[in-house]
This record gives C-alpha cells, sequence and structure tokens, in this order.
C-alpha cells in the first residue's frame, strides 16, 4: 500500500529539510546560498502537494502552512524558505479561482475595490477539482524555472549599468554580485574594490573569482571604506533579504558602506533576485539579527579573559531604504518605493502571517 | 548525568544532536544507573521517531561500573565491527569530526590497523574555565603523524617526569602540549573492544591508553590525536563544568545548539533571543523594575517577581519567584518556588525545591529535589542540603538526586528523624551532607567534592573520593639509565671475560641476550650500547691518554674478534644505522681520536660488519649538529667514502 509508506517517506525529507535549517548557516557565509535554499524549498512543498492526502485547495493550504510555520520556526533568519511558501499559496488561490472559472481580476488591494466588494471575500478553498493537483504542480514547475534563471536575468542588466573605466565598489561575497560584474567584464573594462567584511571575511573569496575573470580587483578592509569612497563611481551590493519597506537585512558592514555612500552621494545598486523579498518589516526586534559563536571575533584558546567580557558575533545588518537607489532583479529595476507592488503581486495579504 | 538539564535541556540530547549531525546512523546508549528513566526520556524524544536518520539502541545492565565494562560486553555482543565512535552521554559538542575520521581511516588503510584509536582535543590555554581540573592532561605528541608518544594526567602534580623512550622513539619532531582540553570524543576501531576483553583491568580509556603506550613495543598499537581550533567540545564531569558549559551554551559558544533552536523539537519549548544573550520561553512573566541583566534562559511559564535582578542564569518550566531576588550564575530547575529578598550566587537547585524569604545562599551551594529552606537563614558555601539523610544505608546506592518516588518509599524511616532547623531554617526540610561523611558513590554523578578542584585555593574543596580513576601514578617510570648503565657495565664485564677466558663468540652472545632480558633493554639499545662498549674498549683497558694509532692497534683485534657477536645484532638495515650512529656519537665524544675513525671504519666495512650502502646512507644522512658535520668534514673520512663510492660502482660494472 504505497500509502503510508509515501506519508513516511515525505516526513522523513521533510525531518531532513528541518534538521539541515537549524544546522546549516554556522555563519561562515551560508553553507548553501539563499537560491539553493529556495530551490530546495519549493522542491519540498512540490513534493508535500504531490504525496500529501489532500481533498480540497483548503486542506492542501492547511498543510502547508502548518509545514511553514514549522520551517520558517527552524531557522528564522532564513527568510527565503517563507518566501517560497508564500509564492506557492499565492500559486494555490490563483490555480483555485481559475478553475472555480471567476476571472482572472487582480485581487490586489486597492481603495476602490475594498468600497465596491465588500464581503465577497469569503472564499473557502472548499471546492475539489480534479486536475487542481495537477495545475497546482505544474505553476509550481514554473516557478522552479523561474528561480534558475533568476542569476542570468539579472546579469544581462549589467551592460546597462556598468560603464567603462568605472570604479566598482562592493562588500562581501553575493554570486548574484559577481555574475553580474562577470558579464560585464566580456565588452567593458572597469575596477573593482571589494571590502572583506570581517569576521568572516568572504570578500577575499570574491576578489579571487573576479581576478580569475579578468577584471582588476582591490581588496580593503572594512574601516578604509569610507576613505575611498570619495574614488567611486557606484557601489553595487548583494542582500541576504529584501524587506517589505524596501529596506534591507545583508551582511554586517553593509550599513557603514551604505551611508558612506550618501555621503559622497554615490549611487547604491542592490542585486536580488524577487525571491528575496519577503513581507516582514523590520521591527521585530527578536527574529531580525543572527549571532553566531563568537568564536570568529575572540577565539576561545583565548582563556580567562573570555570570561570577563562579553563577545557577540552579529551577522546581518540592517539598511534604512533610504539610502538604497536602485534595484535591480530579474523583472528589471525599481526604486525602494515601489517594492510595496511588487510584493502584492507575488504575495497574497493574508499569507503574509503564516 | 545523562538527564540532568544543562540549559533546560537534558545533556543526553546534546550528545546525541552531536552525533546525529556528524552523521552517525546507529547509536547505542549503555545505562546503569536510572536506566528506566533514560529509556523512557529517549524514546519520548525525536531520536526515537521513525523518521529520524539515527536508528537508538539502548542497552541496559546494573553490572556495569566502568567503561571497561560496556566495553567487554560490545566486544562480547559484537555489536560493533567497523570504526565507531565513543563519548560519554554528558559531551556537549558541536566540532566536526569528519575530517579526523577521514584521517583516522587513512592512517588505517596505510598503515594495516596499527592505529587503534583517534582522540579528538580541542586547543585550549591553561586554566581556561573550561578546562577540567581532573581531566587535565600533558601528553607529548610527535609532529608529523599526530601519534602520541606520552600520555599523563597533571592534576596535583608539581614536577613531571618524561621517561627516556619517547626521545628515543625515532620520531624527528615531537612536541609535548598541555594546552589541550579533552573533549571525551574518541574514534576507536574494533580492536579497542578487544583490547579491552584482553586486559580485563583495564577499567576507564585512560587505563587503556597508558596501558597502550607501555606495550606499544610488544603489540604495536598505536594511539593518535586530532586537535581542533574551531568547534566546542567539552565533558560536564562535575559541577564546576556544569556551571561554565552552562555559560557557554547561553553565551553561544556551542553554535548551533543554542537554547532558541530548540533542536529537541519538543512543543512548547522554543524561546526567543534577545539582546545581551537573553532567552525568554513562552509565557514568561516579568515582574515591574525587574531586569535581566545578560546571559540569562528563561524556561516557559516561569514567572517573575518584581524587581529582581538577574544575570548569567539559567531558570527553568515552572518556577515562581518572588520580589526583590538577586540571581547571579544560579542554576535553577523547573517547578522551584523561591520567595521574596532572597539571593542565590552560584548555585544549584534541582527540581520542586523551595526557598523561603530571606534566604542567602553563598557561592557553591547545591538544594536538591524537594528539600526547602527556611526563612532567613544564610547557607554557608558549599552547602549541600539533600531530603536522604547522609546517613541512611541505602541498598541499592541511590544518590540524593533520586527523587520523589524514592523518598516516599523511605519516608518511615525518615520521619523518625528530625530536620534541624538550626541547618535548614525554621520551615527547611533537608539535611545536610558534609564532605567528610560521605561512603563512596557510584562512579558517575555529583558525589561529595562538587564543584571539583578549582584553580583559586578554595577552602572546602579538597576532599574528593569520588569517580575518577587512581589518580596519576607515575606513568612510566624511569629508572631507565640505571638499568642502561648497568647493563653497559655487565657488556663490558661479559666481554672482559670473554677476551681473558677465551669465551666463544655464541657464549658471549647468549650471555649478552640473557643481560637484554634481564634488563629489559630494547634490541636496538643492546646493540649501541655493544658498539659503544666494542669501542671504548681500549680507553677502559689502558687509560685515556692513547694516541689514535694506539687506540687502533689495540682496536683492531678486538674488532675481529667479536664481528661474529655484530654481526649477529647488525641484520636490518636500520640496524647498521643504529650501529652507525652509536659509532658517530661515541667520536663525537672523542674529538682527539678522529684520524683513528677512517681506520676503524674501514675495519668494520672490511670484516662485513657494516655494508657499503648503509655507511653511504649513514654519510649523506643530514648531520644533526655542528660537531656531526665537521666529523663529517674530516678528510680520511671523506676519502674513505669517495674510495667506497668508487668501489661500488666498479663493483656494479664488474657485475
Amino acid at each position: 500500500m504505497p500509502g503510508p509508506y509515501k506519508e513516511t517517506d515525505l516526513t522523513e525529507r521533510v525531518e531532513a529539510f528541518l534538521s539541515d535549517l537549524k544546522r546549516g548557516g554556522t555563519g561562515a557565509g551560508p553553507l548553501r546560498g539563499s537560491a539553493e535554499t529556495a530551490r530546495e524549498t519549493t522542491a519540498l512543498l512540490r513534493k508535500i502537494t504531490a504525496q500529501a492526502r489532500w481533498s480540497s485547495a483548503g486542506d492542501l493550504m492547511e498543510i502547508i502552512r502548518k509545514d511553514g510555520r514549522r520551517m520558517t520556526a527552524a531557522q528564522p533568519s532564513e527568510t527565503t524558505v517563507g518566501n517560497m511558501i508564500r509564492r506557492v499559496l499565492k500559486i494555490i488561490r490563483e490555480e483555485y479561482a481559475r478553475s472555480r472559472g471567476s476571472s482572472e481580476e487582480a485581487d490586489q488591494e486597492s481603495l476602490h475595490k475594498l468600497l465596491t466588494s465588500g464581503g465577497l471575500s469569503e472564499e473557502n478553498f472548499r471546492q475539489p477539482f480534479a486536475l487542481l493537483k495537477s495545475n497546482v504542480i505544474e505553476a509550481i514547475n514554473e516557478l522552479l524555472t523561474e528561480l534558475e534563471g533568476t542569476t542570468d536575468n539579472i546579469a544581462m542588466q549589467a551592460l546597462e549599468h556598468i560603464h567603462s573605466n568605472e570604479v566598482i565598489m562592493t562588500i562581501g561575497r553575493s554570486r548574484t554580485v559577481e555574475a553580474f560584474l562577470k558579464d560585464a567584464a566580456r565588452k567593458r573594462k572597469f575596477h573593482v574594490i571589494v571590502a572583506e567584511c570581517a569576521p568572516f571575511c568572504q570578500g577575499h573569496e570574491m576578489a579571487t573569482n573576479l581576478s580569475k575573470a579578468g577584471i582588476e580587483t582591490t581588496v580593503i578592509t572594512d574601516a578604509a571604506i569610507f576613505a575611498v569612497m570619495s574614488r567611486v563611481n557606484k557601489v553595487i551590493i548583494g542582500t541576504q533579504t529584501v524587506l517589505a519597506n524596501g529596506g534591507l537585512r545583508a551582511i554586517n558592514g553593509t550599513h557603514t558602506l551604505a551611508l558612506a555612500a550618501k555621503h559622497h552621494s554615490t549611487p547604491l545598486i542592490v542585486c536580488a533576485p524577487m525571491f528575496k523579498l519577503s513581507p516582514q518589516f523590520p521591527n521585530e526586534e527578536d527574529t531580525f539579527h543572527k549571532f553566531v559563536s563568537p568564536h570568529e571575533v575572540l577565539p576561545f584558546t583565548e582563556g580567562e579573559i573570555l570570561s570577563k567580557v562579553n563577545v557577540h558575533c552579529p551577522v546581518f545588518d540592517y539598511v534604512p531604504p533610504e539610502l538604497i537607489t536602485l534595484f535591480i532583479s530579474n523583472i528589471g529595476g525599481h526604486a525602494p518605493s515601489y517594492i510595496y507592488r511588487l510584493m502584492s503581486e507575488l504575495y497574497h495579504p493574508e499569507d503574509h502571517e503564516l | 548525568m545523562a538527564l540532568l538539564p544543562l540549559g533546560n535541556v537534558a545533556m543526553i540530547d546534546y550528545t546525541l544532536e552531536f552525533l546525529t549531525s556528524t552523521g552517525v546512523q546507529e547509536t547505542f546508549v549503555f545505562c546503569c544507573w536510572m536506566a528506566s528513566k533514560i529509556k523512557a526520556h529517549l524514546q519520548k524524544s525525536k531520536w526515537c521517531r521513525p523518521s529520524s536518520p539515527n536508528t537508538v539502541h539502548i542497552i541496559t545492565s546494573d553490572l556495569y561500573r566502568s567503561l571497561g565494562d560496556v566495553l567487554r560486553d560490545v566486544d562480547a555482543k559484537s555489536l560493533v565491527r567497523s570504526d565507531f565512535i565513543l563519548v560519554y552521554g554528558d559531551v556537549v559538542s558541536n566540532i566536526d569530526i569528519s575530517q579526523a575520521l577521514q584521517e583516522h581511516r587513512h592512517r588505517r588503510k596505510m598503515d594495516k590497523n596499527i592505529s587503534v584509536m583517534t582522540m579528538i582535543f580541542k586547543e585550549s590555554s591553561p586554566g581556561h574555565r573550561s578546562r577540567c581540573e581532573e581531566d587535565d592532561v600533558i601528553v607529548a605528541v610527535d609532529s608529523k603523524s599526530q601519534q602520541i608518544l606520552h600520555y599523563q594526567k597533571t592534576q596535583g602534580l608539581k614536577k613531571l617526569q618524561f621517561p627516556m623512550n619517547i626521545f628515543h622513539s625515532g620520531s624527528e619532531e615531537f612536541e609535548i602540549r598541555h594546552d589541550l582540553l579533552d573533549s571525551h570524543i574518541s574514534i576507536c576501531s574494533p580492536q579497542v573492544a578487544e583490547l579491552f576483553t584482553d586486559n580485563f583491568d583495564y577499567q576507564t580509556r585512560d587505563d587503556f591508553v597508558r596501558g597502550l603506550l607501555v606495550n606499544e613495543e610488544i603489540l604495536g598499537n598505536q594511539i593518535h590525536v586530532h586537535v581542533t581550533q574551531d568547534g566546542y567540545g567539552v565533558r560536564v564531569s562535575n559541577l564546576l563544568m556544569y556551571d561554565s558549559v552552562s555559560s557557554d551554551l547561553v553565551r553561544r559558544w556551542v553554535y548551533p545548539l543554542t537554547p532558541e533552536a530548540n533542536f529537541t523539537d519538543q512543543e512548547g519549548h522554543s524561546c526567543t533571543y534577545s539582546r545581551h544573550n537573553v532567552y525568554r520561553a513562552s509565557g514568561v512573566s516579568l515582574g515591574h523594575g525587574s531586569q535581566m541583566e545578560e546571559n540569562v534562559l528563561i524556561g516557559c511559564d516561569t514567572s517573575i517577581g518584581a524587581n529582581c535582578y538577574i544575570s548569567n542564569s539559567v531558570i527553568g518550566d515552572s518556577c515562581i519567584i518572588g520580589d526583590n531576588v538577586v540571581l547571579d550564575h544560579a542554576y535553577i530547575w523547573n517547578h522551584v518556588h523561591i520567595a521574596s529578598n532572597v539571593e542565590i550566587i552560584q548555585s544549584v537547585i534541582c527540581n520542586k525545591a523551595e526557598v523561603k524569604e530571606g534566604v542567602t545562599l553563598k557561592k557553591q551551594c547545591v538544594l536538591a529535589y524537594d528539600v526547602v529552606i527556611g526563612p532567613n537563614i544564610s547557607l554557608p558555601e558549599g552547602t549541600v542540603v539533600s531530603m536522604h539523610h547522609p546517613e541512611e544505608e541505602e541498598e541499592d546506592d541511590d544518590e540524593f538526586l533520586s527523587d520523589d518516588a524514592d523518598v516516599g518509599q523511605r519516608s518511615d524511616k525518615t520521619k523518625q528523624k528530625v530536620f534541624n532547623p538550626a541547618e535548614v531554617g525554621a520551615e527547611g526540610k533537608g539535611y545536610i551532607w558534609k564532605a567528610s561523611s560521605l561512603d563512596d558513590t557510584e562512579e558517575e554523578e555529583l558525589s561529595q567534592c562538587l564543584w571539583g578542584l578549582v584553580l583559586n585555593p578554595d577552602p572546602e574543596s579538597d576532599t574528593e573520593d569520588s569517580d575518577t580513576d587512581d589518580p596519576d601514578d607515575p606513568v612510566i617510570p624511569s629508572p631507565e639509565m640505571d638499568d642502561v648503565k648497568v647493563f653497559h657495565m655487565e657488556v663490558l664485564g661479559t666481554l672482559q671475560r670473554g677476551l681473558e677466558e677465551n669465551i666463544s663468540c655464541d657464549n658471549l652472545v647468549l650471555e649478552i641476550n640473557s643481560l637484554k632480558y634481564a634488563y629489559n633493554i630494547s634490541l636496538k639499545e643492546v646493540m649501541q650500547i655493544l658498539t659503544r662498549v666494542v669501542l671504548e674498549y681500549p680507553f677502559q683497558q689502558q687509560g685515556t691518554h692513547l694516541t689514535p694509532s694506539q687506540y687502533v692497534t689495540l682496536l683492531l683485534p678486538l674488532l675481529k674478534k667479536w664481528a661474529p657477536v655484530f654481526k649477529n645484532y647488525v641484520k636490518r638495515a636500520q640496524d647498521h644505522l643504529d650501529c652507525l650512529s652509536a659509532f658517530e656519537e661515541h667520536f663525537l665524544e672523542q674529538e682527539s681520536h678522529w684520524a683513528a675513525m677512517v681506520k676503524v671504519l674501514m675495519n668494520m666495512y672490511e670484516l662485513e660488519i657494516l655494508e657499503e650502502e648503509m655507511i653511504l646512507r649513514w654519510f649523506s644522512q643530514g648531520a644533526t649538529s655542528d660537531k656531526s658535520r665537521q666529523l663529517r668534514k674530516n678528510q680520511g673520512l671523506q676519502k674513505f667514502i669517495q674510495w667506497l663510492e668508487e668501489a661500488e660502482e666498479s663493483s656494479e660494472d664488474g657485475e
């Protein structure tokens, strides 16, 4: 009887994914990039859709929400997991609406709609549709293909933004920015300055990769950012999450970089694919930060001093939206003030709180 | 120890999490004391769910008195047939041992199973808070192969002795390290279990290590170390370690095993993490004006009164704490009531205990289960209070930390004894356990010197007759030097008699062999001493003022006579080299006789005691000191070497 076997298999996969999330992220840079996490989450959600027992869209959404809550609780700083879950929930709603035959009007919140619709939003999602499962799975597959193409889409826009003989600054290591710069380097010649981003020093790896691609690279310490900023034409950075107000949660040191850029009126460009956009706001003190083992800052071998001193090692930084000039994502470039519209296209308001 | 909570999670959970995250797929848990409770706990936990990647088998027996018994049982039941990881149930760690595992496997493949065990140490400076005094160890390690040459516990020792055999063991460079913290994690091969069965007096891992080092020549087994700089691995073996590991846990040194990660997946146990390492679970209520200063972990449904000041503490679930309470380095378990105006410094309070008003607990107090300490009393440092009377005869050796159920059974007995209000306060319940009155208890667990030894002089904490194995007998006694000297004299005597009484070489060999066994000298040393005795013989006979030519005339006939004796000992290539190094040593001491050196060497070559290849190899081997370099530059020697090389070439051409 394949049923129960499939279920235990599914629970095993979910448990394995959860433990991976909890253990992964030792802070020495994410062990897996956000893109892989996003892909794995989506694949897991597809598996749940295929194998779990559900009869109507409402049941499926319940199951996904429940698992989703566990996944986000496992590693709150890994927002791509939550984002993918919300995307899938939106897909389910859309597919359901399409199967029901109701017109595909944009269910974006607008004042007019609030006034005119009034009370119709009591969708039960209880009607079973035979083809719903396959439709949902197809849509998830499309989402997966989209995820795979994001880095290339962003890199294709590089030539519009980078001109010859420019000096570009970046911080830490971002695969998106790396692809972006390498793509531009095929046709243009420019310099890159990389801030090393202590204590994990991922900037070193980024600099090595860029110089292998033939780009002239310089590595500086974080403390030298302000001093060097006067010679920089543009600052291009990656980020871990884009928050709902247009702000960023990026690797620590980014706020310093952003402030220095603002002071010198240097444009700050953020390359972030759409799956990093999260409906969270930055006022949740408890889940915003991630502190890892203080070993990187003051090693354990130091001895007696450790019991007298408090050592912290935060991983992320908040960058307010005023400091950002442009977001480049796989669907084009946007201003930070436009982020809220993009969000409503991607996620349904009821899913903001899992 | 495995079930006691550390940061509100039982310690065995940390160990199992460490093993699972390393990729272990099958775990055997051996318990002897409180076995049923451990079993119940594990079966409720996430390790025994069907989706767990790590299958846990629990094996219990009352006969396990030590690590040795457990391993003998493993061998008897043939439970493991490949390399396994040996860990205590109270190890908290996040070390990634995959590299150590790879090295271990590689070594075993290369050297055909000589390496029996790899111990994992963490680098940490001496005197570090997380180093347990009892476990302090000095290790001599060969730099290239990471093999242990000498291992000695240093607790309480003011002087250390190192046996000479570590210098002679053939390694070019070795380090003596005191900066290693024993994490009590070892990667063992199946031979370990067999070795424990063979030697049934091995009780602990230290016995094993020492025994192996002593018997290294006979059995050829070696132990290696792996030292990590990153990662954290400490065993909680006494209360001081409990304090320090708890602090480290709350300060996130054991990331990702942090309190808010809730890795045990228990419902309702997740907590949130705020600045300054403050963790709060759900349902915590904090009174007006109370401050959680830093490094605090509070369990669920606990309520704390007004104007409290809490720092560096761990508080369990469902506790009720009154107003104006000061807690510093306090470890409070579940369901504890603390009334107002109490001050607790560096103490442990177990489940369901109650502390009434106005009580002050000074450093290093322990209140066991269900104890009540009455109002307005101050307990001096190091007091231990338990519901079990210290004088009671306990049939099954239950320690004072067993809880309710057992106390209930014995209630008739205890009712006859009255609680002493002077000790525990007017409404108090419990008995004070004094350091001297405890008879020996089970090997694990907190026993009387609960807090272990502290580096700063601490008045009461010196008595300890507990679990730790016999302290430091000097590991390998080193009267070897005397033995060697005596042997030297004896060989000299033998050769003299041989000369005078014209004894045949076979008999001489026999005598020397018997001397070797009598004084327990290694074959290599026999050979070297023999060489030196022979080379020094002319000096012995005629005094030290010999010219080189006289020396040579005396020595050559001796060499000829005793050639068979030499040939008996100098067989393998290594022997040739050893003989040559003894030869070198001798001549380094006798600088004036370098002229004679060549003749002697040539003679030995002609008598076929030494082979030309070996001589050439010895010559070209890096000279280790200036003097020996000078030796090699000696004209005569160089000519001889040249002649040898030509001779070798011509002999090769001739063939």
